[in-house]
C-alpha cells in the first residue's frame, strides 16, 4: 500500500522555508489502516538521511488561533523526524479531541464561534490533554523533539535546533495547504511577533492551560516584553493564508458579536480589522503592557479611539484585506500545488 | 551509599577501563557532562554502562570508543543561580531564576550508526 503525504521541502517558496514540513491527512492514514503514530513511523523511514516537521491533520477538524479564531483544520498529532528515528518519549505526540464540556461558552466565550454553521459538529483539536503529554513534565511546552528538530505549540512551530532556523505555521495556513489552496509566505515581521503573544483563555489550549484557564486573559500578552516582543519571532519565516482569506475567518468572528479585548486576543490583525470593520473594542480589558507593545508597533490607543464614520462592509473588507491586516514582510502569494510536493510512502 | 553509587571521576574511569579492557589502544573520549563537578551515580548502571562497552569492544572491528552523555528529557530547566561577591570573595548576594533550554536529543549525535541497540529501561525503547 502507499500512504500519500505532503511535503514542504527545505528550501521552498524561493527559499523561505527552512526545513521540511511534512502534513499528513489523517484520513489517509486511516484508508490505510495506519494509527497516527505508526504513519509518523512510515514517513520517518522517507527521510533516511535528512529530518523534517511533520503534523497529522484532520481536514474536518476545527482548532483555534492562539488570539481565539476558529479554523477549520486541526493538527491531531506533532512528531519530529531526524535521520529515520522519532524519539521515543519525546518524539510524537497525539492532540486528542476535546469535547463541549458544560459552561465552556461562559469560560471560553470566543469558543461561540463552534455553534456557527461554518463550525457545528466538528471535531476539536487544540493542545494536548494530560494523557496525551507522556513523560512530559511541568516545564516542557507542548512540544516534540527528535534529534535537532523541535515542533512546538501543538504543531504551529517548527524548528532546527542546531541550525537555528524556525518557520511559524499559522492555522489558517495549515489550512490552505491540507486543501490545496493558496498560502502566503514571507518574514513573520513585528506585528506577527506582537500578535502570535495576544492569546485567549482556554481548557486545553494549543499554548497553554491544562485542566484550568491559566492566567493570560483576553486584552493580555503572554509575551510581557515590552517593546521587545516585536522582535521575539519576527524574522523568522511564515505560512499564512493568503490577507483575504485570513480576514474571512476573523469577519466571522466578529460577526457573532465577539470583541477583540473581551472574548477574542487584541492581536494588531483583529484590532484593525475590528476598526476598519466599525466594529466594538474593549479598550479598557486590554491591559497597560499590551498597549506598550502595540503601540511599539504604531497600533495606538488614540488612532483605535477615533470613531470610524465609514466602515467598510463585508466585501469591502475582503478587498482591502491586503491593507488593513498588518504583519508579514516581503509576503509572496503561492498556490499550494506550486510549493507542495505530494509524495507517497510504499509499505 | 557508597556501595550503591560511584563517584563521578569514578565512573570516568570505569567505563575508559572498559573501553580499553580488551585493547588498551583503543581510542577513548567521553563528554557531555564537562560542567558537573560532583555526582553521585547509580554503581548498578554504571556496571551495566561499562559491560556494555566490553560487548562492543569484542567486535575486533571496533578501534574507539565515543560515549556522549545527552540529556533524557531535550527541554531541560535549569535554576539559574546568580552570585554576587565582595573582593574578599564572600558572597553577599544571590538571586535566583529560571532558564530553559531545548537541545539536540540524542538521535543528533547518532545519524551515522549502523546498528542501534537500545538497552534503556521503562517505555523509551526505539522500534528497531
Amino acid at each position: 500500500m502507499k500512504l500519500r503525504y505532503r511535503v514542504l521541502p527545505e528550501g521552498a517558496a524561493d527559499g523561505a522555508i527552512p526545513l521540511n514540513c511534512v502534513f499528513i491527512d489523517e484520513a489517509d492514514a486511516k484508508a490505510c489502516g495506519l494509527t497516527n503514530e505508526d504513519a509518523v513511523k512510515l514517513i520517518a523511514k522517507e527521510f533516511k538521511d535528512s529530518c523534517a516537521a511533520v503534523n497529522v491533520m484532520n481536514k474536518n477538524g476545527v482548532s483555534v488561533s492562539s488570539d481565539g479564531i476558529m479554523n477549520p483544520i486541526a493538527v491531531v498529532a506533532t512528531a519530529c523526524v531526524d535521520h529515520g528515528m522519532i524519539n521515543p518519549a519525546f518524539g510524537y505526540m497525539n492532540i486528542s479531541e476535546i469535547p463541549m464540556y458544560e459552561g465552556m461558552m461562559k469560560d471560553e466565550p470566543h469558543m461561540r464561534q463552534w455553534l456557527t454553521a461554518k463550525f457545528a459538529g466538528k471535531p476539536l483539536h487544540r493542545g494536548p490533554v494530560g494523557k496525551d503529554l507522556g513523560e512530559r513534565t511541568g516545564h516542557n511546552e507542548y512540544m516534540t523533539m527528535t534529534g535537532r528538530i523541535a515542533n512546538n505549540n501543538s504543531g504551529s512551530e517548527f524548528f532546527n535546533m542546531v541550525e537555528m532556523t524556525e518557520v511559524l505555521a499559522l492555522m489558517a495556513g495549515q489550512a490552505e495547504i491540507m486543501n490545496d489552496g493558496e498560502v502566503m509566505i514571507g518574514v513573520a515581521g513585528p506585528e506577527v511577533s506582537v500578535g502570535i503573544g495576544m492569546i485567549v483563555s482556554e481548557r486545553w489550549g494549543r499554548i497553554f492551560g491544562g485542566n484550568n484557564l491559566g492566567g493570560y486573559k483576553p486584552g493580555m500578552t503572554a509575551h510581557a516584553s515590552a517593546q521587545y516582543a516585536k522582535t521575539v519571532k519576527s524574522d523568522y519565516a511564515v505560512i499564512a493564508a493568503t490577507k483575504p482569506k485570513f480576514m474571512e475567518t476573523m469577519l466571522d468572528a466578529l460577526d457573532i458579536g465577539l470583541v477583540p479585548g473581551r472574548e477574542l486576543g487584541c492581536s494588531p490583525a483583529l484590532l484593525c480589522s475590528a476598526w476598519a470593520y466599525g466594529k466594538e473594542i474593549d479598550f479598557d480589558r486590554i491591559t497597560p503592557a499590551s498597549w506598550i507593545e502595540l503601540e511599539s508597533v504604531g497600533i495606538t490607543k488614540e488612532a483605535l479611539m477615533k470613531p470610524n464614520t465609514k466602515p467598510y462592509t463585508r466585501e469591502e473588507m475582503l478587498i482591502h484585506a491586503d491593507e488593513i491586516i498588518p504583519g508579514v514582510i516581503s509576503p509572496k502569494y503561492y498556490k499550494v500545488s506550486e510549493i507542495c510536493e505530494i509524495r507517497e510512502a510504499e509499505f | 551509599m557508597k556501595c550503591m553509587h560511584t563517584r563521578l571521576p569514578d565512573y570516568y574511569a570505569k567505563v575508559e577501563a572498559a573501553a580499553k579492557k580488551l585493547r588498551p589502544e583503543t581510542k577513548f573520549s567521553i563528554s557531555g557532562m564537562e560542567n558537573v563537578q560532583t555526582a553521585k551515580l547509580a554503581s548498578l548502571r554504571c556496571g551495566r554502562i561499562e559491560r556494555e562497552i566490553e560487548e562492543v569492544t569484542e567486535d575486533p572491528e571496533i578501534a574507539e570508543i565515543e560515549i556522549k552523555m545527552v540529556p533524557y528529557n531535550p527541554e531541560e530547566a535549569y535554576s539559574v543561580l546568580i552570585k554576587g561577591k565582595r573582593a574578599d570573595g564572600s558572597c553577599k548576594k544571590a538571586v535566583l531564576d529560571n532558564m530553559y533550554a531545548t537541545v539536540p536529543s540524542v538521535e543528533y549525535y547518532m545519524t551515522d550508526a549502523e546498528e542501534i541497540i537500545d538497552y534503556r529501561t521503562g517505555s523509551r525503547q526505539y522500534d528497531v
